[in-house]
């Protein structure tokens, strides 16, 4: 039997010196006082120790903590966010530096069902995007495959202009992402959440910690440990943890969920700002008139599939006739005088008054000439007003879910 | 429409070191752990609770009355002690390896992780230095403080190992200086190593083996181990620890769960390994050997052998079978089992970490 005689390995000193009257042999080898075991102890120590040292400040100064090389030369400022590309208007027209995303046939299944049903998504760089549709539609699914955190069962994807996921790490880089609820360490403080973000980024990440607090508001807050954050706060600091990386390409999955009106407001302002800035913004939400005042161009998905995307005025723009809304002091004569005139496609009567829904392609000029028709037949006209389609009406033309609903 | 740019191979030098943690990710990832008031209580209570207890209730009962007890350190004290560190620092282990395994996924934070694009591999593997940066220190202070107790908290050493109540042999010696002290003294050796009265055989080579075992269960019980003793015992006990968060790190990442992961490896390790280790199963011994702590006892040292509660001294001493009762495994067999739980462990743990949907 082969077995590992310890004592032939390292054969035994005598023990401590206060056994050095003991008769015990000297035969060497191993440790031979207690100060050698004190020294290993002294080494595993200094690691412990210089593991623990992984932020620099002190523990009353919590909001001062930044990463610092060891052995550094004066730590660098802190990172703002850099610049970018003004705002320009939406095309979707063949872009010369590739579309923020690109998906041909992105499938996803889970099962039998299919979430994600051969998308072809191409977003515009350096625009605010809305991807809308009803509950589970399939946004977040496709969202997390965008991302490279669920695999696609079928077609490719890439991200400014890399494909995913081979170059999956080139791209995120690029990146910042909220998907779903945003959640943290509750055990951690708000600071301590996006430093553990900006090490698993890399980089200068560490050092738009700063930046990114105070960009979204949450400076005076960072030393508070997330579990007393309310969920604007955590909507806030998810925000701020895809603004560590200095993104060009932005994808907030719900932002608004759990915001009252005030923090909404914030957030849009926040979204349209970065946008402003050059970045793409891909929003994702079923809060139809937040992405309608967020947004430039989007996309509409049901049951998985892309319905439209474009930019919004194009897309309202295409549902159907305009309509005007004539405040008059008798509007069933009103009525009644433009449908014999043959100058409108139709009249209705509501509580709110006279609706005139004009043919497709006509001018302002047909306004005026009802304006006149009317004051010429004694009717006092008090306003006329362009009633556009909402966001909401053409997000219900569109799609089915919501109309199969009681 | 512009077509996806083509895929660039990575080289893989570039590939692996994008697998490797670094400093920054390993430092947040145990102040994460270091954060968790509950995991850090348990730890220390746990590793250092009962080291301090035992060890400071005897120093004051012998301060405040040295007539009726004795000095806090003696060798039967740091046997038993130093075995208790090495159950309880593995439960704590399990704890940590567990809480570490899973606590990305609980908390919500494995997405966030994962979109920052750092590589999964590089995500698992600084949860292994950040935990034992935990444990491994908790452990070393309480066996530290057993270590100064023993060696200078204790009586007067004798100057020999006493055999049959009245032969003295030098203490300390290992197999072939006992050989060398016997062939040198064979009157006092046959005094001191008198075999059983139903054995009649002369004594011959096979008989070293048994001498020995003689030889070394007196030293045990009445000497302190030495320093390298300690050492290796200190060692020793910081594997058993190491192995548990390892085990316990894979099975919370192949879970997701830490409760589970916890009850599983606890539940291993209390009461399937015990069995094992304690009842040769025919036509199975090699099945009970792939268990760890069997392999793990087999490496157990001398001076932890004494006071186990399992089956007392084993029939080999050093690096032997240790307590356990099921025939010993050659070494190179010991050290592939206990290879292949860290290995094994580690691997299928990465594997799910890197495949899972965030």
């Amino acid at each position: 039997m082969n077995v590992i005689d310890t004592r032939a390995i390292a054969p035994h000193a005598p023990g401590p010196a206060r056994w050095a009257a003991a008769s015990a042999p000297p035969v060497g080898g191993g440790f031979h006082n207690i100060g050698e075991i004190v020294i290993v102890l002294l080494v595993v120590g200094g690691l412990y120790l210089a593991v623990t040292r992984g932020r620099r400040g002190r523990r009353g100064a919590p909001h001062d903590d930044t990463w610092v090389p060891r052995e550094p030369p004066p730590a660098p400022p802190p990172a703002p966010l850099a610049p970018r590309r003004p705002r320009a208007a939406v095309s979707f027209d063949s872009q010369a530096d590739g579309w923020a995303v690109e998906t041909h046939g992105l499938t996803k299944r889970f099962g039998p069902n299919v979430a994600v049903d051969g998308v072809e998504l191409r977003i515009p760089r350096g625009r605010a995007f809305g991807y809308i549709g009803p509950n589970g539609a399939g946004k977040t699914t496709l969202m997390r495959t965008l991302l490279g955190l669920t695999r696609a069962d079928a077609g490719t994807v890439s991200l400014l202009g890399l494909p995913v996921p081979a170059e999956r790490k080139r791209a995120l880089a690029g990146v910042g992402a909220i998907v779903d609820e945003p959640r943290f360490y509750p055990h951690l403080t708000g600071r301590d959440n996006l430093r553990m973000l900006a090490a698993a980024r890399g980089g200068d990440a560490g050092q738009r910690i700063d930046s990114s607090l105070e960009r979204v508001g949450l400076t005076q807050r960072a030393g508070d440990k997330v579990a007393a954050y309310s969920m604007g706060m955590r909507q806030r600091l998810g925000v701020a943890s895809c603004l560590l990386g200095d993104p060009e390409l932005l994808i907030l999955d719900e932002p608004m969920n759990g915001l009252d009106p005030a923090g909404m407001h914030e957030m849009r302002t926040m979204i349209t700002s970065l946008a402003d800035e050059g970045r793409t913004v891909v929003l994702s939400s079923h809060l139809l008139g937040e992405v309608e005042r967020s947004c430039d161009a989007l996309a509409i998905v049901d049951r998985g599939r892309i319905v439209r995307q474009g930019p919004i005025g194009e897309l309202i723009g295409a549902v159907g006739a305009r309509s005007v809304r004539v405040d008059c002091a008798d509007p069933a004569r009103a009525a009644r005088l433009i449908d014999e005139a043959g100058i409108a496609s139709g009249t209705s009567l509501t509580d709110e008054g006279l609706t005139v829904t004009l043919p497709a392609g006509t001018s302002r000029e047909l306004v005026a000439d009802i304006n006149r028709r009317l004051a010429a037949a004694g009717i006092s006209v008090y306003g006329i007003q362009e009633v556009r389609a909402s966001l909401e009406d053409w997000f219900l033309s569109v799609t089915t879910r919501l109309g199969e609903q009681p | 429409m512009t077509s996806p740019a083509p895929a660039v191979a990575t080289p893989l030098p570039r590939r692996l070191a994008a697998a490797l943690p670094t400093w920054p990710l390993i430092a947040t990832r145990h102040l994460e752990l270091r954060k968790r008031r509950g995991l850090m209580i348990v730890v220390g209570v746990v590793t250092t609770g009962p080291t301090v207890l035992i060890l400071g209730l005897r120093l004051a009962f012998h301060l405040f009355d040295p007539a009726h007890y004795g000095p806090a350190g003696y060798p039967g004290q740091f046997s038993t002690a130093a075995s208790l560190q090495a159950g309880l620092g593995f439960i704590a282990a399990v704890v940590v390896g567990a809480t570490a395994g899973t606590s990305d996924l609980n908390d919500g934070m494995f997405r966030h992780l994962v979109i920052t694009g750092r590589s999964r591999l590089a995500l698992y593997l600084a949860r292994i230095p950040a935990g034992l940066a935990i444990l491994l220190p908790a452990v070393a202070l309480a066996f530290t403080m057993l270590s100064l107790v023993t060696s200078y908290e204790s009586e007067p050493q004798p100057t020999s190992v006493t055999m049959n109540a009245n032969v003295s042999i030098p203490p300390y010696l290992d197999q072939a200086q006992l050989q060398t002290w016997v062939g040198q003294h064979p009157q006092e050796a046959a005094e001191a190593f008198k075999p059983p009265a139903d054995v009649i055989a002369p004594r011959s080579a096979t008989r070293v083996g048994t001498d020995y075992t003689d030889y070394i269960t007196n030293e045990v019980s009445e000497f302190n181990p030495p320093v390298n003793e300690m050492a290796k015992t200190g060692l020793w006990v910081e594997l058993e620890v190491a192995i548990g968060f390892l085990v316990g790190l894979g099975l919370g990442s192949l879970t997701g769960q830490r409760a589970v992961s916890g009850i599983l490896l606890l539940g291993f390790e209390l009461i399937v390994t015990p069995i094992l280790a304690a009842v040769p199963i025919p036509y199975f011994l090699d099945g009970q050997r792939l268990d760890f702590g069997v392999a793990m006892d087999q490496l157990r040292p001398v001076y932890l052998i004494a006071s186990s509660d399992i089956g007392g001294l084993g029939n080999v001493v050093f690096g032997g079978q240790g307590t356990a009762r099921v025939p010993p495994m050659p070494t190179w067999a010991m050290i592939t089992v206990i290879v292949a739980w860290i290995v094994g462990w580690s691997a299928i743990g990465a594997w799910r970490m890197m495949t899972r949907d965030a």
